[in-house]
């Protein structure tokens, strides 16, 4: 009931004209984004921070912005998905298998639609159960202490490599690299430089909005002009909508079942929406058996991974908000513009700061039908953007990117640091270092030196307070088997993956 | 010879490590003595992992990435010159005139026909520096444009 009150309240404050202003907005951005090949959710976020900074948005605002664009991206993937056989980013792979060979059979305003609608349902389900299941972590994460959060940052680190991360130990490697850069600047207890070779510039720091739009977009670009992806695609025919009623009945089941195990799987740390997509598609296809088609344009292949990424969506805002431990690369960008608004994630933000938590859920719930009603109507111009050609679009983006980091500050130091992240961006992904660990790194690295000082002051600089405590020990031991697990599963998780997208029998 | 990136990536990362670790044993005491953590503790805690990982990434690399050859690298190096000129002419020429020519550069350079890629290159300046200065009310640098 209590819950109930904040709710309506967080709908007070999400609801107001400019609010919703920008719900739409990050709405119609995000699935444009998110349609595009190659520009996923973390990418659009990323371009989107610099531009909600120098608005100088409210803190409920820019939040509400951006998770509206993430949402929306996770909603526009399916588009060219389902048109083109290009998945916009993993999550949106298993949205292929079916959707493809619907859209050859001239079925594709079908899939646009039933994808639409599954969309909205996973996202539904996964915010509902961010509702119930938020405020009680928070209340329980209370009662942690530095040492526990100590912890607790190891583990966000160790279980972000993803479970079909392939090489941990290069999660290890750049979740160091992201805090040895988030430790250049003037110490905050004793006033000491640090790595700042006596260049003004460096005495604040690095700024974490210049490493994020570096390491996302400008090396997005880079790959793009190696990839040589310019060229224009065919035009694409969406064809009539010819989906009955009856036909709609009989994937609500998909739906629900889709949308749950997809925000189960986002609540987890580092299984995310590749995972809640691939399980909700692969669960479908045993619970149907025989009675489905799967892989050959099944309209219950196309709901079931669409309901799992969009749930997974809204579940991995869960330990973003209530720890401070975002659950996915999307999540810890947005936890970068939380601390750039001087907002401290976790616990203590649902008591301090509960209008911005509230507000962001409620426009979630909003941004959820505001994207189903934008995205019926308006899918044949997301359809005919698809035909625009990269190579005008990218440079375009990367120009947007520009200019947010250069309003920011006016400084064109500020460009010249953010080039050089893009070129380490680009180096570090071909050598397959992953680039979200690095952001988590910068971000919370600050975070986790104070609580090991605050830890070390209290136990009288003994070291073993860091595992004194059974919870700080079972963190450990999660965060371990983080580590350990993706070696034992990942490599058979993958190959079912690939080998899924093998066996239908269009994909190319 | 297999995992040549990795271990150069690896060899690079211990360098830097071991600096970095260095470095942070040479700052002066903070006033109070040493008890607790230091401004040195947690940079040389990290420097001991990275040399881990470093080590671990030459003895065990995996296999190599396929790396641009030639005409594809040469387009990378043209792509990030035009960034860093662009940055470099943004406030003597600019917004609309050195966005023009970013744009138009990166999508001919991309594969676009020269006149197509310069004119959605002074499109899109237009727009967003419509946008951002009456739209938005952000100045961006009017350059040659500015009216005196």
């Amino acid at each position: 009931m209590e819950t109930l009150g904040f709710l309506m309240d967080g709908f007070a404050v999400a609801l107001t004209p400019y609010n919703l202003m920008f719900a739409l907005f990050g709405a119609f951005v995000g699935t444009l984004i998110g349609c595009l090949p190659g520009l996923g959710p973390a990418n659009g976020v990323a371009i989107l921070i610099p531009l909600a900074f120098t608005l100088g948005l409210p803190p409920e605002t820019a939040m509400i912005l951006l998770t509206s664009v993430y949402a929306g991206a996770m909603y526009g993937g399916r588009i060219s998905s389902i048109l083109l056989n290009i998945p916009g980013d993993e999550p949106a792979m298993m949205t292929c298998l079916d959707g493809y060979p619907m859209a050859q059979k001239g079925r594709a305003a079908d899939a646009l639609a039933v994808s639409a609608i599954a969309s909205f349902a996973g996202g539904l389900i996964g915010t509902i159960g961010l509702i119930m299941l938020a405020p009680v972590l928070a209340r329980f994460a209370l009662t942690f202490g530095p040492a526990e959060y100590f912890a607790l940052f190891l583990l966000a680190f160790a279980t972000l490599g993803g479970i079909t991360g392939k090489n941990p130990m290069k999660t290890v490697i750049a979740a160091t690299l992201g805090i040895m850069i988030s430790t250049v600047g003037i110490d905050i207890s004793t006033g000491t430089q640090r790595y700042t070779f006596g260049i003004l510039e460096l005495y604040e720091g690095i700024d974490f909005i210049l490493a994020i739009v570096g390491l996302f977009a400008i090396s997005e670009l880079l790959f793009f002009v190696e990839s040589r992806m310019g060229k224009g695609r065919e035009k694409v025919n969406v064809g009539k909508l010819t989906l009955s009623f009856k036909e709609f009945v009989t994937t609500i089941p998909t739906q629900l079942r889709g949308g749950v195990l997809g925000f189960i799987s986002g609540v987890l740390p580092g299984a995310g929406a590749s995972l809640g997509s691939f399980i909700s598609y692969t669960l479908e296809k045993q619970i149907l058996g025989k009675k489905g088609r799967f892989g050959e344009g099944d309209i219950r292949g196309v709901v079931a991974p669409e309901a799992g990424n969009n749930g997974a969506s809204s579940g991995a805002l869960v330990p973003m908000l209530t720890l401070g431990v975002p659950g996915s690369g999307t999540t810890a960008v947005l936890l970068a513009m939380l601390i750039s608004l001087n907002i401290t994630p976790g616990p203590l933000m649902f008591t301090q700061n509960a209008d911005i938590v509230w507000g962001v859920i409620a426009a979630l719930l909003i941004g959820n039908v505001l994207l189903l009603v934008l995205n019926i109507p308006l899918v044949g111009f997301f359809v005919k953007l698809l035909s625009v050609p990269p190579m005008f679009l990218l440079p375009i983006v990367t120009m947007v990117a520009f200019v947010g980091i250069y309003s920011i500050s006016h400084s064109t130091f500020d460009l010249y640091f953010m080039i050089a992240f893009g070129v380490a961006g680009y180096f570090l992904r071909k050598l397959e270092i992953p680039l979200v660990p690095i952001i988590l790194g910068l971000l919370l690295g600050p975070e986790m030196e104070k609580n090991l000082g605050h830890a070390l002051v209290l136990s009288d600089g003994d070291w073993s307070i860091l595992w004194a405590s059974p919870l700080a020990m079972g963190l450990w031991l999660v965060a371990g088997l983080g580590l350990v697990l993706p070696y034992l599963i990942g490599p058979i998780l993958r190959r079912r993956m690939n080998s899924a997208m093998k066996e239908s029998p269009v994909s190319d | 010879m297999t995992g040549f990136g990795d271990r150069v990536l690896g060899l690079g990362l211990l360098v830097l490590a071991v600096a970095y670790g260095w470095a942070a044993q040479q700052w002066p005491e903070p006033f109070g003595g040493a008890e607790g953590v230091g401004p040195e503790t947690f940079p040389t805690i990290l420097s001991v992992v990275l040399v881990a990982g470093s080590l671990y990434l030459m003895i065990r690399p995996d296999p190599d990435a396929q790396w641009p050859v030639r005409k594809s690298a040469l387009e990378l190096v043209v792509s990030l010159l035009v960034l860093v000129v662009y940055a470099f002419l943004l406030e003597p020429l600019g917004f609309v005139v050195a966005t023009t020519l970013a744009v138009g550069t990166l999508s001919w350079r991309m594969g676009a026909a020269p006149r197509r890629a310069f004119v959605t290159g002074l499109a899109s300046a237009v727009v967003v520096f419509v946008l951002f200065n009456y739209g938005l009310s952000l100045s961006l640098p009017a350059g040659l444009l500015e009216v005196h």
